[in-house]
């Protein structure tokens, strides 16, 4: 039988056991790494990898960078090519200007793994066109000064943007 | 031999010394509040986040979508890596899933069950992010770590149907119980992991900043309204002819991450940086569009609202309220049933009520109680049945959900107050159709 005032103390340590355990865990994911911290992950990142906590919390940071976006073309059964530029149908408001966005992002950083799938989802959209093949491309934006815009300059003016062919690939038999 | 017994005290008064520091650091008795914030905000905002993914399902996690099952293991290299979707294989499991991983974030946003719905959402979250890990943004980062503390805490102890349904058992015992305010330890052991945790977002995020040009230099936020994600052709104007604007958003953004840090501990600096923090938020949603993020961020600031600051809250507004009585028939089951069930919801006690039968009011005579229920305002008028609930729903937050039945224009009124006398003329038939008897009033 265990005493009310032992059941107290284990409880304590318990207690002081988790909340140190979790702080720790708080602390070391977004570190850098060091001998300390490497030494700290060996225990720790199990727990960081099964709940997700492995972040580093550095939003715009070090530099906030150029921004860059997904562009594809459509060719037809009629070889007449069409272009889109997705992230202009997404609203800014709504949830899915995330999710589209990561979703391009994904295709313009690692196109060799996931074109394949992107294009056959685009293609399935654009079946009313009679898609033949879908290239993708990137566009990269370059730097845009306070003084380019006091000059008139646009945003997307030439010479702000560079775009680069990521992969071209045939439809999928619908 | 003196000498090892009095290093043997020293060593035992600073063990304990360090204890009482260690116990004030975590351990000091706290309510709920500032964490039940922070769950009906998680619970809010992750549902209306999932329920608009719902159209978009299956290209989002399903094996036809974005990310084919193939490409999953190339994304990961541990079996520490674990989602129910994992398992997931036709759609209808997919929507199935989908529906009761929103019933959970219902419900945890109204704190119903609570002790183990938590539990659910947290998995599905998990579920979620690791079956498409592309949708991992800075958002889905910060829900993670809230909601695992979350899991921890004793939450659904107030502002909760969980808390209604304590009051309410305790008040069909007796109508003017009162339950109390619930409070410990790992309460606040728990506030403060999710204090820790916000502290440590916000350093972190501050210091990677301060190692990057564009934030030393003070062009950070224009750099941000420059790429096509945040571009604004009216905010980058703006910015363009008074550019100071733009090294002053830089700079305080900065300072703002790096003071919180150190700052938000103290009772005295702690409103500014909290209002600081806010503030920083709602520009990222209003000028980027960040909105979700934004929203759960300020949700986990909650837990550095003092529950003392709550309480002085609920005090004036009950001071500005006044006292309100609800006089009621004791003797009429079902209505004690009913105003058990209505009172549960004044959390912040602002109603007192008194039975005819026993305690006959001077405002209202008992010819008047036998027709209805009436509610005594504190100027001393009266207001019988329907009226005297359409007054209360809009003064006692928590019947605010009742509002929309009892203000439509014209509709209410029509309807309720006809099905109110209806039910208050047949109150004996339908306390006899009651199986379970209130037990009598002591």
């Amino acid at each position: 039988m265990v005493s009310e005032k032992l059941r107290e103390r284990l409880a304590y340590v318990a207690m002081s056991a988790i909340v140190a355990w979790h702080t720790l865990a708080m602390v070391i994911a977004p570190a850098p790494d060091s001998d300390v911290t490497l030494l700290a992950r060996l225990a720790l990142q199990p727990y960081l990898t099964f709940f997700r906590l492995d972040n580093q919390w550095d939003f715009f940071a070090p530099t906030v960078g150029e921004g860059s976006r997904l562009r594809y073309d459509i060719q037809d059964k009629s070889g007449k090519t069409h272009a889109f530029l997705p992230a202009d149908e997404l609203r800014w408001y709504h949830p899915n200007f995330l999710w589209f966005r990561s979703w391009y992002y994904r295709i313009i950083d690692d196109p060799d793994n996931y074109a394949a799938a992107a294009a056959a989802v685009l293609c399935r959209k654009h079946a009313a066109l009679g898609p033949l093949a879908i290239t993708f491309y990137e566009i990269q934006e370059e730097k845009f000064t306070r003084e380019d815009y006091l000059s008139g300059k646009q945003r997307m003016d030439q010479g702000f943007f560079s775009v680069a062919m990521l992969r071209g690939m045939r439809c999928p038999d619908p | 031999m003196m000498l090892l017994r009095a290093i043997q005290n020293a060593f035992a008064r600073l063990a304990q010394v360090w204890l009482q520091i260690w116990s004030q650091i975590w351990f000091a008795p706290s309510a709920t509040a500032p964490l039940e914030l922070a769950r009906i905000g998680l619970g809010a905002a992750v549902l209306s986040h999932y329920a608009l993914a719902t159209p978009h399902l299956t290209a989002f996690w399903g094996d036809a979508g974005w990310m084919p099952r193939q490409l999953l293991e190339k994304e990961y290299d541990s079996p520490l890596v674990q989602s129910l979707l994992f398992y997931v294989t036709a759609p209808w499991q997919l929507v199935a899933f989908h529906c009761v991983f929103l019933i959970c974030c219902l419900a945890l946003m109204l704190g119903w069950r609570t002790s183990w719905v938590k539990w659910l959402v947290l998995i599905g979250q998990i579920s979620y992010d690791h079956r498409n890990p592309m949708f991992f943004y800075g958002v889905d980062k910060i829900l993670a770590g809230l909601l695992l503390i979350l899991c921890f805490a004793p939450i659904g102890r107030a502002l909760s149907l969980d808390r209604v349904r304590a009051v309410r058992a305790a008040k069909r015992v007796r109508l003017d119980a009162t339950v109390a305010v619930f409070s410990s330890e790992w309460a606040g052991a728990c506030t403060r992991l999710m204090q820790i945790q916000m502290v440590v977002l916000f350093f972190y995020s501050g210091i990677s900043k301060m190692a990057g040009d564009d934030w030393r230099y003070g062009d950070a936020v224009w750099a941000v309204f420059t790429t096509d994600e945040h571009y604004s052709e009216f905010i980058l104007g703006v910015f363009a002819h008074h550019y100071w604007l733009v090294n002053l958003a830089t700079y305080g953004t900065v300072l703002i991450e790096v003071a919180y840090c150190f700052l938000i501990w103290q009772r005295g600096t702690r409103p500014y940086l909290l209002g600081a923090a806010l503030f920083l938020h709602a520009q990222f949603a209003f000028l980027m569009g960040l909105f979700y993020f934004s929203f759960v961020m300020m949700t986990g600031h909650m837990s550095f609202v003092r529950p003392e600051w709550l309480a002085r809250l609920g005090a004036w507004w009950r001071q500005r309220i006044g006292d309100l009585e609800m006089i009621y028939d004791g003797r009429c089951g079902f209505c004690v049933r009913s105003m058990a069930w209505f009172l549960a919801f004044d959390g912040l006690a602002q109603i007192r009520v008194r039975d005819f039968r026993i305690n006959p009011s001077p405002v209202v005579s008992d010819a008047q109680m036998e027709k209805a229920l009436y509610l005594v305002l504190p100027d001393g008028r009266a207001l019988p049945g329907f009226e005297a609930y359409r007054y209360v729903v809009l003064r006692v937050p928590g019947l605010w959900w009742q509002i929309p039945f009892f203000y439509v224009p014209v509709f209410s009124r029509l309807v309720g107050r006809p099905l109110y006398n209806w039910v208050a003329a047949n109150r004996s038939r339908l306390s006899s159709m009651i199986i379970m008897r209130p037990k009598p009033q002591q």
